[in-house]
C-alpha cells in the first residue's frame, strides 16, 4: 500500500514537472521590415500576413525547439515607407533596441539595400527580397534573397514567349523612372535580345503619370507586337493595359514581374482579358492550398500572391533554426546555407548565385505564367528558372 | 512661496540668463550619451542635430519674407556633391564637405536673382518648380548621379566615425558651429537688415543697400548651410538617392520651422528635434501616425501659430496673475 | 506629322485637359477670392472619387444622378473644413497654406484608414469603343469630356448671370467695397468653397472612373492645377481654362513625339519662364 502511494506521488510530481517544462516557452523575437504606409503597403501587408500565418502554425505545433527549450515565435515589424532611409531606421531599431538576430523582409530594393547595410556589419541574419543586383554581393555574409530576381526569371520567360508566340518579334517596354524601372528595363532588354526579339521601344515615364495615351501611341507607331510591363506597379500596369486596348493595340501584353494580377483585373476590367504575368501562386498545388486554408482562417479577402513567398521564408528560417539547434547567428547562417534539398512550398531548397553575385545566397525556385481569362487568373505554364 | 511664484520667477530668470541656459543645454547634449548607451538614441539624436542645420538655414530665408519649397533640393546638391567627390574622385572628406556647401551656394547665386524677384505665392510656386527640376535631373542623369538608385557605400568622414555615438559628437560639433554662425548673422547688423526687408522692402531700399543682391547673398548662405547638412547626412546614412530630396522633404524643413515657431532661431531648432522624434514616438500606430501628423499641423496653425516656442512662453507666463 | 497620329494626340490632349481644368478651376477660385493656396484641393478631388464609388454601390440610381450627387456631397463635406480650418486663417498666407497641408494629410491618410491603400477601379458605365473611320475613341473618355464641358459651361453661366455669381465677382475684386454694399462675405466664402470643391470632386470622380481611385490620387491633379494656374494666372477663371487646354495639348503632343521626360522638362522650363517674365500668367492681373 505504501509503495502504491509513493508511486502515485512520484508519478504525479514527475507529471507536473514535465508539464511545466513543456508549458514553459520563451519568446523568440523575429524582426520584420515591410512597407506599411504609402504606395507599397500591399506588399508590406503581404509580408506581414504570410509570416503571421507561418508563425501561428509553428507556435500551434509547440513552437521552435532549440537546445531542449521551446520558443514561441513573435514577429516585430516596422514600416520602411519604401525608402532606403526607412529601411535603415527600421533595421537599426530592430537590431539595437529590440535586439533581434533574424529579420524577414523587406520586399523592395530601396529599403532592402538600407536594411542589409545595417544587418550585415551587425551580424544579423536578413532574409530579404528586392530585384536590384546590388542586394547580394560577396559581403552579404548574413543576408539571403528569398525570391528569384528578374535576371533569373526574365530570360526563362523570354524563351517561353519565343516558343509560344513565334510570329512576335517587336517588343515595347514601358517602365517608371524610378529605381525599380531603371534597374529592370536593361535586364529585360538583355533577356529579349537573347531570345531573338527586337526591342523597338524602351521608355520611362515619371511617377504620377496616369495617362499613357501619348506613350502608347508612340510605341504603337514603332510597330510593337508585345508590351512588357515589368517594373510597373500593378495599378499602372492595369491602366496601361486598359489604355492600350482602348487605343486598338492587339498584341501580347505581359508583366514579367510583379505579380499583381488581382489588381490588374480590378483596374482594367474586361480589357485585362489575355493579360499574361509571371506568377508564384499555384492554387492547384497542395502545399499552397494548405497555406490558403491557414490564411483564410485568419484573414478575409483574396490571398496576396506575394505573401506565399514570405510564408515560405518564415518556414525556411524555422528549418534553419531547427537544424542549427542554436540561436547563435553564425550557426544558423551555416544551417541556412546547408539546407539544400529541404522540402518547401516551392520545392526543395536550392541556393545559387556564386557566379553572378559571388555568394550562394539566392534561393532558386520555379515559377508560373498565369493568364487572365474571363476575369479570373488561370495557370498557363510552369517554367524552370535559370539565367 | 507657492509653486506659481516659483514658476514665474523661473520664467523671468530664463529670459535674463540666456547664456546660463545655453550652457546647461550644451552640457546635457554632451553628457547624456554617457548615461544612456542605446545606440538607437544616438542615431535619432544625430538626425535631430543634422536637421537643425537645415531648419535653421531655411529660417534665414523665411526671415527675408520668402517661403522656399525647394530647400531640400539644395540639400540634395550638397549630399550628391560630397558623395560623388568621395566615392568617385577619392577626395578627402574635409574638402568634399567644403565643396558640399559651395556647390549649392553657387547654384543659389546663379538662380537667386531670377527667383528672388518674385514674392509671396509666386516665389512659392517657382521654388516648387525648381525643386522638381532638380529631382528630375538627379533621377535622369544616370551616368553622373546613379539615377534613381543613388549612390551607395559612401565612406564615413574618418574611420573613427563609424561608431554611431562618435558620429553623434561630430554632428553636435558641426551643428553647433553652423547654428552658431547663423545666430551670429541674425543678431548682427545684417540680421537687422534682414528684418527690415521683410517688414517693408520700400523702406529698406531707402537705406541704400541693394535689396535683391542682399537677398541673393542670404539665400546663397542658407543654401550653402543646407548643403552642409546634405553632406553630413550622406556620410551618416552612407547613401544618397533622389527620393530623399523631394518636395515632401522640403515641406518637412518648412514644417519644422512652422511648428517650432518662426519668430526666432530657437523655433526651427525645437521644430527639428520634435519632428525627427515624432515618427519614433508614434511607431506603434503607423497608420494613425500620419493622420496625427496632419492634425498636429492644423491645430498648431489654428491655436498656436507661434509654434512650440509660443506654447513654452504661455506655460511659463501662467504664473502671472 | 501624319493625321493618324494627330487625331489621337488631339483627343488625348482634350480628355486630359477636361479633367484638369475642373480641378484647377476650383483651385484658382479659392485663391482669387480668399487668397488661400489650398494644398488640400487634390484631396477633395479624391473624395469625389470615393463618394462616387460609395454611391454606386449603395444607391440603385442611374449614373447621371449619382455623379452630380457625388460632386455635391464633396461640396457639402467641404463646409466643415472651410469653417474650422480655413476661415480662421483667411488673410494669413503662410499659416493657411500649412493648415491646408495638414488637412490634406489628414484627408489622404484618413482615407487610407477607412478604405485601405490599394487602388481600385470604378466599373465604367461606358465600356464601348466609338469607331469613326479608322480611329477608335473610348466611349468613357467622350462622356467625360462632355460632362466636363457641361460643368464648365454651367459654372460660367452661374458666375456671369446669377446674383450670387455677381457677389462672388465683387468680393474677388474688393472685399471692403463688397461688404460696404451689404454683401455677406461669409456666405460668399462658403459658396465659393462649396463650388470649388464640388468641381474638384466632379473632376476627381471622372478621373477615378477613367484611371484609378486611391487615397493618394489627389496629388497628381493638384500638381497639374498648380501648373495650369501659373500658366493661366492665379485667380483667373478663363486663365484656368486656357492653361488647362495648353497643358493638356502640349503634354499630349510632346510626349507622343519626344517621350515623357522631354514633355516634363519642357513644361517646367515654360513655367519658370512664365514666372520670371509674366508671373501673373497669361490672363491674370499683375498685383499692385
Amino acid at each position: 500500500m505504501r509503495r502504491l502511494i509513493l508511486t502515485v506521488y512520484v508519478s504525479a510530481a514527475l507529471a507536473v514537472l514535465l508539464g511545466a517544462a513543456t508549458g514553459w516557452s520563451e519568446e523568440l523575437k523575429i524582426g520584420a521590415v515591410g512597407t506599411l504606409s504609402g504606395g507599397g503597403t500591399e506588399w508590406g501587408l503581404a509580408l506581414q500576413r504570410g509570416v503571421t500565418v507561418a508563425f501561428d502554425e509553428i507556435n500551434a505545433a509547440g513552437g521552435v525547439k532549440i537546445g531542449g527549450k521551446a520558443y514561441t515565435l513573435k514577429m516585430i515589424m516596422y514600416d520602411d515607407a519604401y525608402t532606403a532611409q526607412g529601411g535603415t531606421t527600421a533595421a537599426t531599431r530592430l537590431v539595437n533596441v529590440d535586439n533581434v538576430k533574424f529579420i524577414l523582409g523587406p520586399i523592395g530594393s530601396p529599403p532592402a539595400l538600407g536594411v542589409v547595410a545595417v544587418t550585415n556589419p551587425a551580424k544579423v541574419i536578413a532574409l530579404t527580397n528586392g530585384y536590384s543586383p546590388k542586394i547580394l554581393t560577396p559581403e552579404s555574409k548574413y543576408s539571403f534573397r528569398m525570391q528569384i530576381p528578374t535576371d533569373y526569371f526574365a530570360p526563362a520567360v523570354a524563351r517561353w514567349l519565343r516558343q509560344t508566340y513565334p510570329k512576335v518579334v517587336k517588343v515595347g517596354i514601358i517602365s517608371p523612372n524610378d529605381a525599380v524601372g531603371q534597374t529592370l528595363a536593361p535586364l529585360h532588354v538583355e533577356a529579349y535580345n537573347a531570345s531573338k526579339f527586337d526591342v523597338v521601344f524602351d521608355e520611362k515615364y515619371d511617377r504620377g503619370l496616369k495617362d499613357f495615351g501619348p506613350l502608347l501611341t508612340r510605341m504603337m507607331a514603332r510597330g510593337a507586337q508585345l508590351l512588357e510591363l515589368d517594373g510597373n506597379a500593378p495599378g499602372e500596369a492595369g491602366l496601361m493595359t486598359k489604355q492600350a486596348r482602348q487605343l486598338g493595340f492587339k498584341g501580347v501584353i505581359i508583366q514579367t514581374g510583379g505579380p499583381g494580377l488581382e489588381e490588374i483585373i480590378r483596374v482594367a476590367g474586361p480589357f485585362a482579358e489575355g493579360f499574361l504575368s509571371y506568377d508564384l501562386f499555384d492554387p492547384t498545388d497542395p502545399g499552397v492550398q494548405g497555406y490558403v486554408k491557414g490564411y483564410h482562417a485568419k484573414y478575409t479577402g483574396p490571398v496576396p500572391g506575394l505573401s506565399v513567398v514570405w510564408f515560405n521564408a518564415a518556414r525556411v528560417l524555422h528549418e534553419a533554426l531547427k537544424k542549427a539547434n542554436s540561436l547563435d547567428v553564425d550557426k544558423v547562417r551555416d544551417a541556412l546555407e546547408n539546407l539544400g534539398g529541404t522540402p518547401t512550398i516551392f520545392g526543395p531548397v536550392r541556393w545559387t548565385g556564386k557566379e553572378r553575385y559571388g555568394i550562394n545566397h539566392q534561393l532558386l525556385h520555379s515559377f508560373l505564367i498565369s493568364e487572365i481569362k474571363d476575369g479570373k487568373v488561370t495557370l498557363k505554364a510552369r517554367v524552370e528558372a535559370g539565367p | 512661496m507657492g509653486l506659481r511664484a516659483l514658476v514665474e520667477s523661473a520664467g523671468a530668470g530664463l529670459r535674463r540668463r540666456r547664456w546660463l541656459w545655453l550652457g546647461v543645454l550644451g552640457a546635457l547634449l554632451v553628457a547624456w550619451p554617457i548615461f544612456i548607451h542605446e545606440v538607437f538614441f544616438a542615431y535619432i539624436a544625430t538626425l535631430m542635430l543634422l536637421y537643425t542645420i537645415g531648419a535653421a538655414s531655411l529660417h534665414l530665408v523665411l526671415r527675408t519674407g520668402h517661403l522656399s519649397l525647394c530647400h531640400a533640393a539644395f540639400m540634395g546638391l550638397g549630399g550628391y556633391t560630397s558623395a560623388l567627390l568621395t566615392t568617385r574622385l577619392g577626395w578627402p572628406f574635409a574638402l568634399a564637405f567644403l565643396a558640399s556647401g559651395l556647390v549649392p551656394a553657387a547654384v543659389a547665386l546663379v538662380v537667386g536673382p531670377i527667383l528672388l524677384r518674385l514674392r509671396g505665392v509666386y516665389f512659392v510656386l517657382i521654388t516648387f518648380t525648381l525643386g522638381e527640376i532638380v529631382r528630375l535631373v538627379l533621377n535622369e542623369w544616370k551616368s553622373l548621379t546613379g539615377g534613381a538608385d543613388g549612390i551607395f557605400r559612401i565612406p564615413p568622414p574618418s574611420p573613427l566615425l563609424v561608431d554611431k555615438r562618435a558620429y553623434y559628437y561630430f554632428a553636435l560639433a558641426m551643428a553647433a558651429i553652423c547654428v552658431g554662425v547663423i545666430a551670429r548673422i541674425l543678431s548682427s547688423q545684417t540680421g537687422r537688415y534682414i528684418d527690415s526687408i521683410r517688414e517693408s522692402e520700400r523702406l529698406a531700399q531707402s537705406s541704400g543697400v541693394p535689396i535683391l543682391r542682399f537677398k541673393v547673398m542670404i539665400f546663397a548662405i542658407a543654401c550653402g548651410f543646407v548643403g552642409f547638412q546634405g553632406s553630413l547626412l550622406a556620410h551618416f546614412i552612407t547613401f544618397v538617392a533622389p527620393g530623399s530630396y523631394t518636395f515632401s522633404e522640403s515641406l518637412n524643413l518648412l514644417v519644422m520651422n512652422v511648428i517650432g515657431g518662426m519668430g526666432g532661431l530657437a523655433g526651427p531648432l525645437i521644430g527639428a528635434a520634435f519632428l525627427t522624434a515624432l515618427p519614433e514616438f508614434l511607431r506603434g500606430w503607423v497608420e494613425l501616425q500620419r493622420v496625427l501628423y496632419g492634425v498636429v499641423l492644423v491645430l498648431v496653425m489654428l491655436f498656436v501659430p507661434g509654434g512650440l516656442i509660443e506654447i513654452g512662453r504661455r506655460l511659463l507666463s501662467t504664473g502671472r496673475s | 506629322m501624319s493625321v493618324d497620329l494627330l487625331v489621337p494626340i488631339f483627343f488625348n490632349g482634350m480628355s486630359l485637359s477636361a479633367i484638369y481644368i475642373l480641378v484647377a478651376l476650383g483651385f484658382t477660385l479659392v485663391f482669387g477670392i480668399m487668397r488661400v493656396v489650398n494644398f488640400a484641393h487634390g484631396e477633395f478631388a479624391m473624395m469625389g472619387g470615393f463618394w462616387l464609388l460609395f454611391l454606386l454601390n449603395w444607391l440603385p440610381l442611374t449614373y447621371w444622378v449619382v455623379l452630380p450627387l457625388a460632386a455635391v456631397l464633396v461640396g457639402v463635406s467641404s463646409l466643415l473644413p472651410e469653417q474650422f480650418v480655413f476661415r480662421p486663417l483667411y488673410g494669413q498666407e503662410l499659416p493657411s497654406m500649412i493648415a491646408a497641408l495638414g488637412l490634406s494629410v489628414v484627408l489622404a491618410e484618413g482615407a487610407v484608414i477607412v478604405f485601405g491603400v490599394h487602388e481600385r477601379n470604378i466599373p465604367s458605365t461606358f465600356q464601348g469603343l466609338f469607331q469613326v473611320g479608322r480611329f477608335t475613341f473610348p466611349e468613357d473618355r467622350l462622356v467625360v469630356m462632355a460632362i466636363a464641358l457641361a460643368a464648365l459651361a454651367a459654372f460660367w453661366a452661374f458666375v456671369r448671370f446669377t446674383r450670387i455669381g455677381l457677389a462672388l465677382r465683387t468680393v474677388a475684386q474688393d472685399r471692403e467695397i463688397a461688404e460696404a454694399q451689404g454683401i455677406d462675405t461669409r456666405a460668399t466664402y462658403r459658396i465659393t468653397f462649396f463650388l470649388a470643391t464640388m468641381m474638384a470632386g466632379l473632376g476627381g470622380a471622372l478621373f477615378a472612373q477613367i484611371y484609378a481611385l486611391s487615397p493618394y490620387m489627389g496629388s497628381v491633379p493638384l500638381m497639374k492645377a498648380f501648373i495650369i494656374v501659373i500658366i493661366g494666372g492665379l485667380g483667373s477663371v478663363p486663365g484656368a481654362a486656357l492653361g488647362g487646354v495648353l497643358l493638356g495639348m502640349s503634354e499630349s503632343f510632346l510626349a507622343t513625339y519626344f517621350g515623357a521626360s522631354v514633355a516634363e522638362f519642357t513644361s517646367f522650363g515654360a513655367i519658370i519662364l512664365l514666372l520670371v517674365l509674366r508671373p501673373w500668367g497669361l490672363l491674370g492681373t499683375p498685383e499692385g
